[in-house]
């Protein structure tokens, strides 16, 4: 039973990573419906430039910040160079481009910094800690406390400030918010600027345990897939609930079910997403039909 | 005669392409067979996700991982079962075109941006997948397969056009590719040609009004998935016999990828796309590694590290640029070029009646 | 009296169809003015190239500024509040969040919040569902709240197009009758695009009739609506 929970804490603590990769993917999907493949990439590209920035001596707590407005302004440029060029083109077109980013990206990380794995610094100790009879490591609860307020952050910036109800009605309606002076265009740059930096936590978040190298994310994406599709792709709530259900499903299996250990544990969120694809495309939490269908 | 003289300029151009590959073989090295073999095997898969991406407007970023199965069914017949690797071939790619078939159902409720999420989650775990059945895949350390000795009848006909050389198994390789290669292209511009390439078209231009029409909506892209993955099948099965080694790494994600700026660098909804393709992502990482450690300016660390990390640098930039500026690849950019020209040449009178070019803009 | 709107020569298209060929016109501060028409006379495209939804030529001047190459957000942040046709409500979001995205360009809080209550003196059933989804609106409840999101925006120029549409005549009225104290209290000028010509006639002081692209006639709303044949040929009632 004890191993059990403690299986629980750390599922929710690798839930809370795939969580924010998952809502960088809701947050772009939202704004133009579309997945951007790239994310876990970019997020990879922001961990590297934290631990540049770490190893010329910044504090780690004056680094993330840091790392996190470098990334929103990166969100920002591939928006405006990248994106907006092809903007309303069809999806396949965006998709690839989308791929082409991400492979582009992947690239510039292994000729930047090799492909080496190196060790991320991480604040948190390895020690662990009893609660409810539980063992956590304070590596785990660290994460889980950092993933829940850029959460909520988002979640106030979106739905409680002016800016955020004008990039809903962006994502909504462009014509209409248009017609109420809603640079509508500066919206989508925002979007990916959001996505950028919290997909970023994400990589942060996951470097110390996974080594950072240039594929990284790759495995990661996989598993926000799982908790986008999960959540239902439209829904920032349901990509939160879907990666911690992801993260406690994949770390459970991987303990407790014979044969699903190491790799075969991205099977599961495979298994997961094509399930939920094929029984209830609108996921947990969406609404309706998914657009640009 | 005069059926030659009216004939496009293109049918031309076809038979110069066919006596150049054909050809090819004599004036290389043997060792550069093999790697034009590889050319067509990537060819031949990317026509399949053509088929599929191009003429039916489905999106698949997991071609890769039909490749793997392909070449795994070719690795496991051989090599277990004995079998002769010719009749492999044709087994891998109904086996595999059977699975695509099957996995296109499910696809036929998913909205093609889901589509290309559920694909490229196969083929990221498709390396994992392999590795579990050690007892049929050998895990990690996968199969070998001895080069096969080509027809001593072919051989002789060979040595008599190449100096008395007698053909290597690298050369049969190659042409046993070029053979299926061309055999598959023409079954696909016989395919998209008539009816049923008709119907692929007329869905990915849109599915009610196809469906309005009397077109099998479900049929038809659960069929252009079957054999979109046929081809794939038969090109990863060809891969294995070519490289002589399977492996889960031989199957990265990244191999999807390639296939995928294959298609669409050649340009989608073409025939001649998929060579194009096929020439092109199967050298740009040979030749720009090559070139860059030629380069003796260059630190030879940093040669070391653009080897690895160049050809992924130049695919993604190259995506996105020919996405922003030349939408319909390599041969949409010629044809529309030779378009401009021959309208000019005629006069501006026939402005406007030009076919469009392949439009995949409706998906 | 100078024109708070003026449009000359403006033709106006999309891709190869041309929609405008020379449109003229003008809004006086503080005016209503009518642009009547059968479909695709050209009404919607002519508010769509004042607010730059359309590519288009000849000139266009708001308050004496020429709107040419003008994006819509910045033809809107002049003062022009544009209420579409189809009426643009955000029905994803609450009406209170449509109400907001009317006042977003605003930066006097106060204003605002004193906007609000007029507003809701207008439309008192929208303070009553403003926790409401937009989408669950009735349609003329939806007019209401592009009307009431409209003015939020502090507009001097209206540009309402065929605010009747799908209504039922009762609500059309009560409608007009609000339209009509807004421009008298708050001194609104008024650009009316409608295919109930007998209506917009009552509440406009002018009238420009389109036909394919041109204007057909022009003239004082009152004196339109007793020339027979204008009546006969054009607004057909």
């Amino acid at each position: 039973m004890q191993d059990f929970l403690q299986q629980v804490v750390s599922g929710i603590a690798t839930g809370g990573i795939f969580a924010s990769l998952a809502l960088a993917l809701v947050l772009i999907y939202n704004a133009m419906g579309l997945v951007n493949f790239a994310q876990g990439e970019m997020a990879m590209l922001a961990t590297f430039t934290a631990l540049s920035l770490i190893q010329r001596g910044v504090d780690y707590w004056i680094a993330l910040p840091v790392t996190l407005v470098l990334a929103f302004v990166g969100g920002v440029v591939i928006q405006r160079v990248v994106i907006r060029p092809v903007e309303r083109a069809p999806v396949l077109t965006l998709v690839i481009v989308t791929l082409g980013l991400a492979t582009l990206i992947n690239g510039l990380a292994g000729f930047l910094f090799g492909y080496v794995p190196r060790s991320f610094p991480s604040p948190f100790s390895v020690q662990t800690v009893s609660i409810l009879g539980a063992f956590a490591s304070y590596q785990d609860l660290g994460v889980i406390v950092v993933s829940a307020i850029v959460l909520v952050l988002m979640y106030v910036l979106l739905q409680r400030t002016p800016i955020g109800l004008a990039m809903r009605a962006a994502a909504h309606q462009p014509e209409a918010s248009r017609l109420l002076g809603i640079r509508v265009s500066w919206m989508l740059a925002l979007g990916w600027g959001l996505a950028s930096a919290v997909g970023a936590v994400s990589g942060i978040m996951a470097a110390p345990a996974l080594l950072l190298e240039p594929n990284m994310m790759q495995t990661v994406i996989i598993y926000a897939f799982a908790a986008a599709v999960l959540g239902g792709i439209e829904s920032p709530l349901g990509a939160v609930l879907g990666g911690l259900i992801v993260g406690v499903t994949v770390n459970l299996a991987g303990a407790y079910v014979p044969g699903v250990g190491g790799d075969l544990q991205l099977a599961v969120a495979f298994a997961i997403i094509i399930a939920v694809l094929v029984l209830k495309p609108n996921g947990l939490m969406g609404r309706g039909s998914v657009r640009r269908a | 005669m005069t059926a030659l003289r009216n004939a496009p300029p293109r049918y031309a151009l076809v038979v110069l392409v066919v006596l150049f590959f054909a050809g090819l073989p004599t004036v290389v090295t043997s060792f550069q067979s093999l790697e034009w073999a590889g050319v067509l095997i990537f060819a031949i898969a990317i026509m399949g996700l053509n088929v599929l991406v191009g003429y039916n407007g489905q999106i698949s970023l997991g071609h890769g991982a039909f490749m793997a199965l392909g070449a795994y069914t070719t690795a496991i017949l051989v090599h277990r079962y004995q079998l002769n690797y010719l009749v492999t071939i044709p087994i891998a790619g109904l086996l595999t075109g059977l699975v695509g078939f099957f996995l296109g159902i499910p696809a036929l409720r998913l909205s093609p941006l889901y589509l290309a999420l559920a694909t490229f989650a196969l083929a990221v775990v498709t390396p994992s997948l392999i590795k579990r059945p050690e007892g049929l895949t050998n895990g990690v350390q996968g199969i070998q397969l001895l080069p096969p000795d080509p027809p001593p009848l072919l051989s002789d006909v060979f040595s008599l056009v190449n100096g008395g050389q007698p053909m290597t198994s690298e050369q049969w390789l190659y042409y046993l590719s070029f053979a299926i290669a061309l055999l598959l292209f023409w079954v696909a511009w016989n395919l998209i040609r008539h009816r049923p390439g008709r119907a692929l078209r007329a869905i990915r231009d849109g599915e009610v009004a196809a469906a309005a029409f009397g077109v099998n909506v479900a049929g038809y892209k659960t069929l252009a998935f079957g054999l979109s993955a046929f081809y794939a099948g038969v090109a990863g099965s060809l891969y294995g016999l070519a490289t002589g080694f399977v492996s889960p790494d031989t199957f990265p994600v990244s191999l999807s990828f390639q296939l995928l700026v294959g298609a669409v660098i050649g340009g989608l909804a073409s025939i001649a796309g998929p060579l194009v393709g096929g020439i092109f992502t199967y050298w740009l990482p040979i030749v720009s590694s090559q070139f860059v450690s030629d380069q003796t300016w260059i630190p030879s660390q940093i040669s070391a590290v653009f080897v690895n990390a160049g050809p992924a640098v130049t695919y993604g930039a190259l995506l996105i640029l020919i996405m922003i500026f030349a939408p319909n690849g390599v041969v949409g950019l010629i044809l529309s070029g030779y378009r401009r020209l021959r309208d000019r040449l005629r006069g501006a009178g026939e402005r406007g009646t030009g076919q469009m070019p392949p439009d995949h803009q409706t998906i | 009296m100078s024109n708070l709107l003026a449009l000359e020569g403006v033709r106006a298209g999309y891709g190869q169809t041309r929609a405008l060929h020379g449109v003229s016109l003008s809004v006086g501060e503080g005016d209503i003015v009518a642009l009547l028409g059968a479909n695709g006379a050209g009404k919607t495209t002519t508010l769509r190239a004042v607010t730059g939804g359309v590519r288009w030529e000849g000139s266009i001047h708001f308050a004496g500024r020429s709107l040419s190459r003008m994006s819509t957000e910045s033809v809107v942040r002049l003062g022009i509040a544009h209420v579409p046709e189809g009426r643009g409500i955000i029905t994803q979001l609450t009406v209170d969040e449509n109400l907001r995205l009317g006042a977003y360009l605003r930066r006097d809080r106060q204003g605002v919040r004193a906007d609000y209550e007029r507003v809701f003196d207008y439309f008192p059933i929208l303070r009553e569902r403003r926790e409401l989804s937009a989408g669950a609106l009735s349609g003329g409840e939806q007019q209401m709240l592009a009307l009431a999101r409209a003015l939020l925006m502090r507009p001097r120029l209206l540009l309402l197009d065929e605010p009747s549409l799908g209504l039922a005549p009762l609500v059309v009225r009560s409608l007009f009758e609000i339209i009509r104290t807004i421009n008298e209290k708050e001194g609104v000028a008024v650009l009316l695009v409608e295919q109930n010509a007998r209506i917009a006639l009552e509440l406009s002081s002018h009238a420009y009739v389109l036909e394919v692209g041109r204007v057909a006639v022009e003239g004082p709303s009152a004196q339109l609506k007793e020339e027979e044949s204008v009546r006969r040929s054009y607004l057909g009632y």
